[in-house]
């Protein structure tokens, strides 16, 4: 009797913690950031104090792809930010912002943002977490108060839902909302183009793209610097000041008259998608652009970057070797890719309209 | 079945005492720990400020009234001669408009300390460490979101020197970057011959006076006229901050 009652004991004790422990482990799926082979490590880990998460992804992509985010509820961060055009604003210089206002800066593309220490043109956002803080309460973007976004979706019980898988409790605050969606902004990767594809054995250059490729090595590489297409510095390309707009760019954020008129260096991944181009999306095409750095640059400007100060020589013919290199820069894994784009359930709260 | 849950219940129950027996045990280290209530007179020529109302005069005869007055609080320490005692890292904002917000309630090592030394502002790691919480959260309206970085004191009112619309004036004084950085260490020596106490038990209720008059020429001379908004790092944000730290004293400790 006295061996049945042990054995019942351990059985029932072991049935118990088993249980506990399935309560306990309702944890979050942890996903690891890709680091493609060859490719520097990210300047800090933007997810060191976010752990990134299956949930808290999901989380913050429906976030990116939900319009009550604007005061009036027309404008998502995917109305700017299209999958579709590498998450640039397609063909356009300026985005659409709340009551028909405009931006003043051409959306930037959002891909391999892990290793982009400081966002936007001019630097001025530190850390990915506090970016959406920009576009969310400016008046000519979506023009909401971070108060009253938090209380529609707080409202919202699917949401209560995802907050809970993602972080634990179904509490929703400003720092959890502000987490996912680095989650799942941070998490855009681009590391498939033909040119990756190359790089790793896996495709071969047409002659012409071979060819662009040498020019682009001895005339882009030294600011577009590979694998990441930029190395994520400040520069003057020689563009004029913009007569109206007046956008001096870094020194707005430094304060430092050296640092009047640069602005980042864009990554030119799916460069052929991000049209039109530079800060204030003045150049069109591709063409454009490689006839700016070859005869159109400004180098009377005392900021000017010392690369630039005596244009580009580019042959007609390098030049349209040049572009078909850039053209291998187009990542259809990237820009197809469905863990990117709207969530099914968001149907009823997406943008209406593409402008 | 009545047998087994008679088996059961017990076996839970012991399992429970242990847990609670556990904690309790934790909870019998020997306290050496007092606490101390530090309170944030914020006030004009000795008179308490009062927001949306009183109408006030500057050193240089301009006048003013303000509708906000904040300012961060953060890295506390209370010092003697033979050692500090650093706080937990703690983020305050003092916020005139919230009573609750003027005082600060801390624990510390039994001892005897004569001064009190605090970080005006948000030291420059927190700000660049993402999105936060509590006093940091954006929320708040302390945060400038096209240019990351926390407003470290935000002054807001009207004054008939502006030459603004609607003669406002407003002071948002941040930037944490090199020589740009508005961060301010302040020690402020507690009354000779009144050091505060910390024992046992007690509580000892430490005064400090911020005097927003000192904000216009404290170190360095500025008129509203002339300056009347500032919102964003840079020279006159830095010269704002050295006179905002000049604000600060302590008036009073009383030991409970």
């Amino acid at each position: 009797m006295k061996i049945n009652i042990t054995i019942f004991l351990i059985f029932i004790i072991t049935f118990t913690s088993a249980f506990i422990n399935r309560l306990q482990n309702r944890q979050p799926h942890y996903l690891k950031l890709v680091i493609p082979k060859g490719w520097p490590k990210p300047t800090r880990n933007i997810f060191a104090a976010n752990p990134l998460t299956e949930e808290g992804f999901q989380l913050g992509r429906k976030l990116f792809y939900d319009v009550r985010l604007s005061k009036d509820g027309s404008i998502a961060c995917a109305s700017c930010h299209q999958q579709f055009a590498a998450f640039t604003s397609f063909d356009h210089d300026f985005s659409h912002g709340f009551n028909n206002s405009f931006t003043t800066r051409n959306a930037p593309a959002l891909l391999n943002l892990a290793w982009m220490p400081a966002l936007h043109w001019d630097g001025g956002i530190n850390h990915i977490e506090v970016q959406p803080l920009a576009p969310l309460t400016a008046p000519n973007e979506m023009a909401e108060t971070l108060e009253n976004v938090l209380k529609k979706i707080g409202a919202d019980a699917n949401y209560k839902k995802l907050f809970k898988a993602a972080f634990g409790n179904s509490a929703i605050n400003s720092q959890r909302m502000l987490k996912a969606l680095a989650q799942f902004t941070g998490s855009i990767q681009s590391y498939n183009t033909r040119y990756d594809k190359v790089k790793r054995g896996e495709a071969t250059f047409t002659v012409s793209e071979q060819y662009g490729y040498k020019v682009f090595k001895a005339n882009c590489n030294a600011c577009h610097t590979e694998p990441l297409f930029t190395d994520n510095s400040f520069r003057n390309n020689g563009l004029t000041l913009h007569p109206t707009l007046m956008d001096l760019g870094r020194m707005k954020v430094t304060g430092e008259l050296a640092d009047s008129l640069k602005f980042k260096v864009p990554t030119l991944r799916n460069i052929a998608l991000t049209a039109p181009y530079m800060h204030d999306g003045r150049l069109y095409t591709l063409s454009q652009v490689v006839e700016h750095y070859r005869d159109k640059i400004n180098n009377n400007q005392p900021t000017i970057d010392s690369l630039l100060k005596n244009k580009i020589a580019i042959s007609n013919q390098q030049k349209v070797d040049l572009l078909s290199f850039l053209y291998t820069l187009t990542d259809e894994e990237m820009l197809h890719n469905k863990r990117y784009s709207a969530p099914a359930e968001n149907a009823d709260i997406l943008p209406q309209h593409v402008h | 079945m009545k047998f087994l849950l008679s088996v059961i219940v017990p076996l839970l129950l012991l399992l429970n005492i242990n847990a609670t027996c556990q904690i309790k045990g934790g909870l019998q280290a020997p306290i050496k720990f007092g606490t101390a209530t530090i309170i944030f007179n914020n006030t004009v020529n000795k008179l308490p400020l009062v927001l949306n109302d009183s109408t006030y005069s500057n050193p240089f005869g301009e006048q003013y009234r303000l509708s906000k007055f904040k300012y961060y609080i953060s890295g506390i320490r209370l010092l003697n001669s033979q050692k500090k005692w650093m706080l937990k890292p703690g983020y305050y904002l003092v916020n005139q408009s919230i009573d609750s917000s003027l005082k600060i309630n801390i624990a510390l090592q039994e001892n005897s300390y004569d001064s009190i030394a605090f970080l005006l502002g948000v030291d420059s790691a927190r700000n660049t460490s993402g999105a936060q919480k509590g006093a940091l959260d954006p929320l708040n309206d302390m945060f400038w979101t096209w240019q990351s970085g926390y407003i470290m004191q935000k002054l807001e009112g009207t004054s008939p020197q502006s030459s603004i619309v609607n003669n406002k004036i407003e002071y948002h004084i941040g930037g944490y970057m090199g020589t740009n950085s508005v961060l301010q260490q302040l020690v402020l020596p507690f009354p000779s011959n009144s050091p505060v106490l910390i024992q046992r038990g007690s509580n000892c209720i430490i005064n400090i006076n911020a005097d927003v008059n000192c904000f216009w020429s404290g170190v360095v001379d500025i008129s509203i006229k002339e300056n009347p908004v500032c919102s964003a790092p840079g020279k006159l944000a830095k010269q704002l901050a050295v006179n905002f730290s000049n604000l600060f004293s302590v008036t009073s400790v009383i030991n409970n």
